[in-house]
């Protein structure tokens, strides 16, 4: 068990002028769990292959624990990983193919044997162990892949989207399983993910990247409470986060005609406009017309909730008398009583509860 | 078209094209076997199996069979090694940090080892031939022109024990090449992930080579086997241009040489035939032998 640490860790594939992978910074410590979390070619994995050794890395230091391994090759790192597509070696049963790695190292059979039976215990895979990776289904590939890392017992845990392929209910299920496993080993973890609500409800930290920069590493709730920038605003929780461009007013901004109250000190460098954040569940249906006017296009009705999509109509803004454009609304209320389709209803902001952020930089202003 | 008449032009024709151009002569190169035909004349006379008995004694014949059979378990095995040992550097034998991959100027090596096969096999055959000549050989010359004077007028196809490795030489030159790109592709086939694993688990050139590479191309391995276990029972075109007489003491002769001789030149068409059913067998039997060997190692539970 070790900590890990990128410092200013960056690659950069020959015959691109951008790095994949730019100064990254994370310290992960002694048995966290950290998820890496982001579009597709943000470089979360290129980021997780260089800790590997799978990935060369141009510029900065990885380490591992008190070892710079940034030029080791992978076998000399003492991490395992889950793969994608999980990896097993299709001609071998599936003892032989955990206990591969022990093989290798030249631990003798019996201690191979054993260990192998105590990480199929844990992952119930004890009948199957006599058996090929293909007479097996997608979430007991996903198990033996664990279980090989598992065996192994090393310093760092490496999983590369390990449940991408299981369907959505196992998915569920497994998710709960890998981070439980991993509390009870203690064993470091990077985990790679492009679903934030895997990210969110494993990690004990998520760092979000985009183009390959990091532009948060947070505890989640803190991710989801105080996002850095407007790109992890929009990124983190589902459905999205309302953003839009409003004008900035007395007192406050103007969303759509109704006047949000900010902190006056937090707008005095922000210019004429600021990006506005607000979650769908910090949106109130009002009573009455005060709110802004939303005509409801689809109802989502998820049992306990419903969520609202719907369009705040074009308005000229008291302000600045320019055209707001019909501006889409997601907002969460009560399952039992929702809305109907093409119903007008009038939100606002629950005080207190809106993000701001630069419009220019899209970097958060105020707490 | 009704039902029947398209089941009769699409498979019936075919058949009847094959039937009589493959299978009729199979037959009738069997029935041949049986007589003492001599290849010119139109009457003939059933012998029985007195051909085949006369080839259990020709010893000629005989040594053709295990010149033959060593070629077959010499060219494919080294053409093989070799063909896999390339593709296996060009394509993941590269720096063991980083992605895997093959050694740089990869494309040029596959390139450059491909041209022979791009060469007729008799053309090679006669380069060769003319770079093992004793005296004007280019082979000599180098070897005497780095100080090794024994070599100065050796004879390299004309003694019994340099004729054969010479000659196998030559054949596996003319096909490692094609060889190494079809396991270079048979290598990119497996799922690079597969080689990121085995990295992570410890595992280094050789051990990836033998517990990654070696078990996902084996069905690659088994049919470059069989048709280079073909090429050596036959080996007609590389043993003529090199030794058309069939080398110091019949050391290179094979069986189609040999075959050919008694055909055109001595006029035996029926023991000629009788050759010819010995060496289908002969393939066949290496083909089973493949498939055996495969089996038993485990092959079919890919």
């Amino acid at each position: 068990m070790a900590t890990v640490t990128f410092d200013n860790a960056t690659r950069q594939y020959p015959g691109n002028p951008k790095p994949s992978v730019d100064k990254l910074n994370i310290e992960i410590a002694d048995g966290e769990f950290l998820v890496l979390v982001g579009p597709s070619g943000c470089g979360k994995s290129t980021s997780l292959r260089m800790l590997a050794g799978l990935e060369e890395v141009n510029g900065g230091r990885i380490l591992i624990g008190d070892r710079d391994v940034t030029n080791l090759s992978p076998k000399d790192r003492d991490v395992a990983m889950v793969f994608q597509n999980y990896a097993l070696y299709p001609h071998m049963s599936v003892a032989d193919n955990m206990g591969f790695a022990l093989k290798i190292a030249g631990v003798d059979k019996a201690e191979i044997r054993k260990r192998v039976e105590e990480a199929a215990k844990i992952l119930d895979l004890t009948p199957y162990l006599d058996r090929k990776p293909k007479a097996l289904s997608g979430g007991q590939r996903q198990r033996v892949a664990m279980g090989r890392a598992i065996v192994r017992s090393p310093q760092v845990f490496l999983m590369d989207e390990p449940l991408s392929n299981l369907d959505a209910k196992l998915r569920v299920q497994t998710r709960t399983q890998i981070a439980s496993l991993q509390r009870r080993l203690g064993v470091t973890t990077v985990y790679v993910t492009h679903d934030q609500v895997e990210a969110m409800t494993m990690g004990d930290r998520v760092a979000v990247l985009k183009d390959g920069i990091l532009q948060q590493c947070d505890s989640p709730r803190r991710m989801y409470d105080h996002p850095a920038n407007v790109f992890v605003a929009g990124f983190i929780g589902s459905p999205a986060m309302n953003l839009m461009d409003v004008p900035v007013t007395d007192g406050g901004v103007d969303l759509h005609g109704h006047t949000v109250p900010v902190a006056r000190e937090d707008l005095t460098n922000a210019g004429k406009h600021v990006t506005l954040g607000v979650r769908p569940e910090d949106l109130e249906l009002s009573s009455d017309t005060s709110g802004i006017p939303v005509t409801v296009d689809v109802v989502e009705e998820l049992g306990a909730d419903a969520y609202i999509y719907g369009t705040a109509e074009q308005k000229l803004l008291e302000a600045t008398g320019e055209n707001a454009g019909d501006v889409p609304f997601i907002a969460r209320v009560d399952g039992r009583r929702p809305p109907e389709k093409g119903e007008k209803i009038y939100l606002k902001p629950k005080p207190g509860h809106v993000h701001v952020f630069n419009a220019e930089s899209g970097l958060r202003i105020g707490d | 078209m009704s039902r029947r008449g398209f089941v009769l032009i699409t498979l019936g024709l075919p058949f009847v094209f094959y039937a009589v151009f493959v299978l009729w002569p199979f037959a009738q190169a069997f029935i041949y076997s049986l007589t003492n035909w001599s290849g010119f004349s139109d009457t003939f006379d059933f012998v029985g199996i007195s051909n085949y008995e006369a080839l259990l004694n020709d010893d000629t014949f005989l040594q053709a069979v295990r010149n033959n059979l060593l070629l077959a378990m010499v060219v494919p095995f080294v053409t093989i090694a070799l063909a896999l040992a390339l593709a296996t550097l060009v394509t993941v034998g590269g720096s063991s940090t980083g992605a895997v991959r093959g050694l740089g100027r990869s494309s040029f090596y596959r390139i450059v080892s491909f041209f022979p096969y791009t060469i007729p096999a008799i053309v090679i055959g006669l380069i060769w031939s003319q770079m093992f000549d004793p005296s004007s050989g280019l082979v000599n010359g180098l070897l005497t022109g780095i100080g090794l004077d024994q070599f100065t007028s050796f004879a390299w196809l004309g003694e019994v024990s340099t004729a054969m490795p010479v000659s196998m030489f030559v054949i596996i030159w003319g096909f490692v090449g094609f060889y190494m790109v079809l396991f270079i592709a048979a290598i990119k086939g497996i799922p690079s992930e597969l080689y990121d694993a085995a990295r992570v688990d410890g595992a280094g050139r050789f051990r990836m080579t033998m517990m990654v590479t070696l078990p996902m191309v084996r069905d690659t391995i088994q049919t470059a086997y069989i048709y280079l276990g073909i090429l050596a029972l036959d080996a007609f075109v590389y043993m003529a241009a090199l030794n058309a007489s069939g080398g110091p003491q019949n050391s290179t002769l094979t069986m189609t040489q040999d075959l050919f001789n008694t055909a055109f030149k001595k006029g035996q068409f029926g023991l000629a035939s009788a050759m010819g059913v010995v060496l289908a067998v002969l393939t066949l039997l290496f083909a089973a032998v493949v498939f055996l060997v495969n089996r038993l190692t485990k092959g079919k539970d890919r």
